[in-house]
């Protein structure tokens, strides 16, 4: 098979560097290389949304979760219609401030609006956990993939810097049009690969496969049953009980975690620099939640169970009975895990060159001298990102454990930039503090330093089966919102106000008085992924109303999962065309100058580092 | 809407984020067919989904240009006749040097395949611009041999 991975890889390659170059030799100013002007295509933001929901699941991480947990671990994919409707709510907003405001990232975004130095120092610290860590993680675990699949021939390390060197290359040429155009493609690829995939295991595999067979998890694990509302254990690596670790709590708080990835400072830049339209709806409704969401739900079991031998026992039998289908299967994964390393590193090394680099660093270049710069970095954080996933596998996977539950530590921060109106500085910083903390001490990184430095604590990796992300999330709000009481009328109230009342004049969308539909939602997630979910356990096959006992021939739960995924769907189609979140347009959009606008200019302190290190006598 | 550079390799780039996917999940399906040892039956199936693949990917083509208001451009035209001529070249070459089995298995599935693309393409041009205008886009005779009358309205129109 390496003959033929390797040929598909470098056809991939090529491709990325053939749009890389086209977009090189475009006569667009040199500044669109970090942000393709502001006018990314809509079409690719469209592909890409799914592709970031599937790599923020992981999905061969998800794929080995089902066939060792059963259906309980495919229910979170259920999630990805909250993953649609926080898309629009928070794309949508962030969209609008952008153009309102001329806030061009993330960081400056938060920043300006909240007057927080704080917020861009913790927003450049997530994009560097993303890009660095998190990455990392990704390229080892592509590389030993594919390491696998050439039999060792080539070696996990080689793969890991070919696979970076095929990254590298086209970002460094064409930058954040290129990067989006090309993952636009894999995000495409990846959407057809998924079914077909599941669809060419079927039919070329003997033997019958899920429903006929339930899928062949460990003795004790309940295979087709969510194991309760929730687990009352110290967490992973403490106790965890036989019957599998996805209660209904554990589905809840993992979707939770999911939307980390929507909240990184690449994704919500990319949201940022796309151009008017209306893709969002078209994203987040049929794409996101409709046919990622559906393809998981359908499809997950049957892979899953077809790979009780794992990806590579799957991609061999494929292989043996038609070649291409047994690497594109591999192909899938490895693209799977690549898309979110590209995006992360070259999303996160544009970030951090104009919130570092262009605002207080260097504040002169010329848009010349920012692009190559921004090359620069790029080609560096490849390197160290290559570093990191041969060298340093563990420590980059131990970092990147924390990054999604952190990233969702903004989610308050966002709501009050988009919507409540009344959350205040002081509340964010003091939430986001205490809800991250909580995260590094319900994730590894935090458990292994403190019980080496000082004693065994009482709890493990999620306590109670609740993720990291659920537990400082919930005393995150408790702080805001305890906060926000008593600073209602803090001084940056005036600036706060002034934006809303432009985003409701520019979107004309009022979230508030809609409680139809905030009341459905609310049911819709008791019942999709909350304490409710356990009722889908006999719910089909041994109906309440009724002594009788049907045989559908399917699991009850498979067909709670697939229910509440259309009823989802039809929830994220009401927020995007009905309520209007789904449009994106710029005729009613009037620009203000938010608050203050800091000095492009290096602080003193830097401004006499910077001239130590080149030498030259301060200005 | 291509009314710029940029634009015009955004579309390029939409477009071949349609076709290569498709085009890759259709050499999956046919080298599944041609190559696996299933019966006759089987392999015409995975062919005609080989073919399947390729006119749903043109018919996003098509979806592309009606939404961007654009049309195929010479470069695409060029590259699908070369494709449809190279796959055609193919099968005769193969039915006269190839094993009786193997045309035997392939034959009639890309046969009807290619067919189905000249349906689909002439259901496009019909569909896009009539019957009378899909004809014209052919009719190299008569733009050779231009006569003041051809310009009449109730003789075509040509202007």
């Amino acid at each position: 098979m390496t003959p033929l991975l390797f040929s598909l890889l470098l056809l991939l390659t090529l491709y990325a560097v053939y749009f890389a170059a086209r977009i090189a030799r475009l006569d667009a100013p040199a500044a669109e290389f970090l942000d393709g002007g502001g006018r990314l295509p809509g079409w690719a933001a469209m592909f890409i949304l799914p592709g970031l929901a599937i790599a923020g699941l992981g999905l061969e991480q998800h794929l080995w979760r089902v066939s060792t947990f059963g259906l309980s671990a495919s229910h979170i994919a259920v999630g990805f219609v909250l993953f649609a409707v926080a898309a629009l709510l928070i794309w949508n907003r962030l969209w609008y401030v952008t153009r309102i405001a001329g806030l061009a990232t993330p960081g400056e975004a938060l920043g300006r609006f909240y007057g927080s130095i704080a917020l861009r120092v913790i927003i450049l610290a997530l994009t560097l956990l993303f890009a660095l860590p998190f990455s990392a993680n990704l390229l080892s675990f592509a590389a030993q993939l594919l390491e696998q699949a050439s039999n060792g021939s080539v070696p996990r390390i080689a793969w890991v810097w070919l696979l970076a060197i095929s990254l590298a290359v086209p970002a460094i040429i064409g930058g954040w049009r290129a990067a989006i155009l090309v993952l636009a493609m894999h995000a495409v690829l990846l959407a057809l690969l998924l079914p077909g995939s599941t669809i060419l295991a079927e039919i070329l595999i003997a033997g019958p496969g899920f429903p006929a067979q339930p899928i062949p998890v460990a003795e004790g694990v309940l295979a087709d049953r969510i194991p309760g509302v929730v687990q009352y254990v110290g967490g992973i690596g403490k106790k965890v009980l036989p019957v599998g670790i996805f209660s209904a709590v554990a589905i809840g708080s993992s979707i939770l975690a999911l939307l980390g990835i929507l909240f990184s400072p690449a994704s919500l830049y990319l949201g940022q620099t796309v151009r008017a339209g209306a893709t969002l709806g078209v994203s987040s409704v049929w794409l996101t939640g409709g046919l990622a969401g559906g393809v998981l739900v359908l499809g997950a079991p049957l892979l899953a169970t077809r790979m009780a031998d794992g990806p590579m026992a799957l991609a061999e039998t494929l292989y043996a009975a038609a070649p291409l289908a047994g690497a594109a299967l591999v192909l899938m994964l490895v693209i799977a895990t690549l898309f979110a390393v590209s995006f992360f590193v070259t999303g996160g090394v544009l970030i951090f060159t104009r919130e570092l680099i262009i605002a207080y660093l260097l504040p002169d270049l010329s848009h010349r001298a920012q692009r190559f710069s921004a090359r620069v970095a790029l080609g560096f954080t490849f390197f160290f990102v290559a570093l990191l996933a041969s060298f340093f596998p563990l420590l980059s996977a131990v970092t990147a454990s924390v990054a999604l539950p952190l990233a969702v530590q903004m989610l308050p921060a966002f709501l009050g930039l988009g919507f409540l109106r009344w959350i205040s500085r002081g509340a964010i910083l003091a939430g986001m503090t205490l809800g991250m903390l909580i995260v590094v001490f319900t994730e590894p990184l935090g458990l292994i330093v403190f019980e080496a430095l000082f004693v065994e604590l009482p709890w493990g990796r999620w306590p109670l089966t609740i993720h990291s992300a659920a537990w400082g999330l919930t005393f995150n709000l408790l702080i805001v919102l305890l906060s926000a009481v008593v600073t209602l009328n803090a001084p940056d109230r005036f600036e706060r106000d002034r934006l809303h009342d432009s985003l409701l004049a520019a979107t004309r969308v009022e979230i508030g008085g809609r409680g139809l539909f905030w009341s459905l939602m609310l049911v819709w997630g008791f019942l999709a992924y909350g304490p409710g979910a356990v009722l889908g356990n006999t719910f089909f096959s041994d109906p309440i109303f009724s002594p009788v006992a049907a045989a559908l021939g399917i699991p009850s739960l498979w067909v709670w999962q697939i229910l509440f995924w259309l009823f989802g769907v039809v929830l994220v189609w009401w927020l995007a065309y009905r309520v209007g979140f789904g449009n994106l347009s710029e005729t009613h959009i009037e620009p203000i100058e938010l608050g203050q606008a800091p000095p492009r200019r290096s602080p003193d302190w830097l401004a006499a580092g910077l001239a130590r290190v080149a030498g030259n006598k301060r200005r | 809407m291509a009314d710029t550079s940029t634009d015009r390799l955004d579309r390029h780039a939409l477009v071949m984020a349609i076709w290569t996917p498709s085009a890759f999940v259709a050499a999956i399906l046919a080298h599944t067919g041609i190559a696996s040892e299933a019966a006759p039956e089987v392999a015409r199936a995975w062919i005609a989904a080989a073919f399947a693949a390729v006119i749903l990917a043109f018919v996003g083509h098509v979806i592309v240009n009606t939404v961007l208001k654009t049309g195929f451009t010479a470069g695409e035209t060029a590259l699908g006749l070369v494709a449809f001529a190279t796959a055609l070249l193919t099968l005769l070459l193969t039915v006269l040097t190839g094993s009786d089995d193997l045309v035997q298995r392939i034959f009639l599935p890309v046969g009807v395949g290619l067919m189905a693309l000249v349906v689909a393409v002439i259901a496009y041009l019909v569909i896009r611009h009539g019957p009378r205008g899909a004809f014209e886009k052919f009719d190299v005779i008569r733009d050779n041999n231009l006569r003041p009358a051809s310009r009449l309205p109730h003789r075509g129109g040509r202007r």
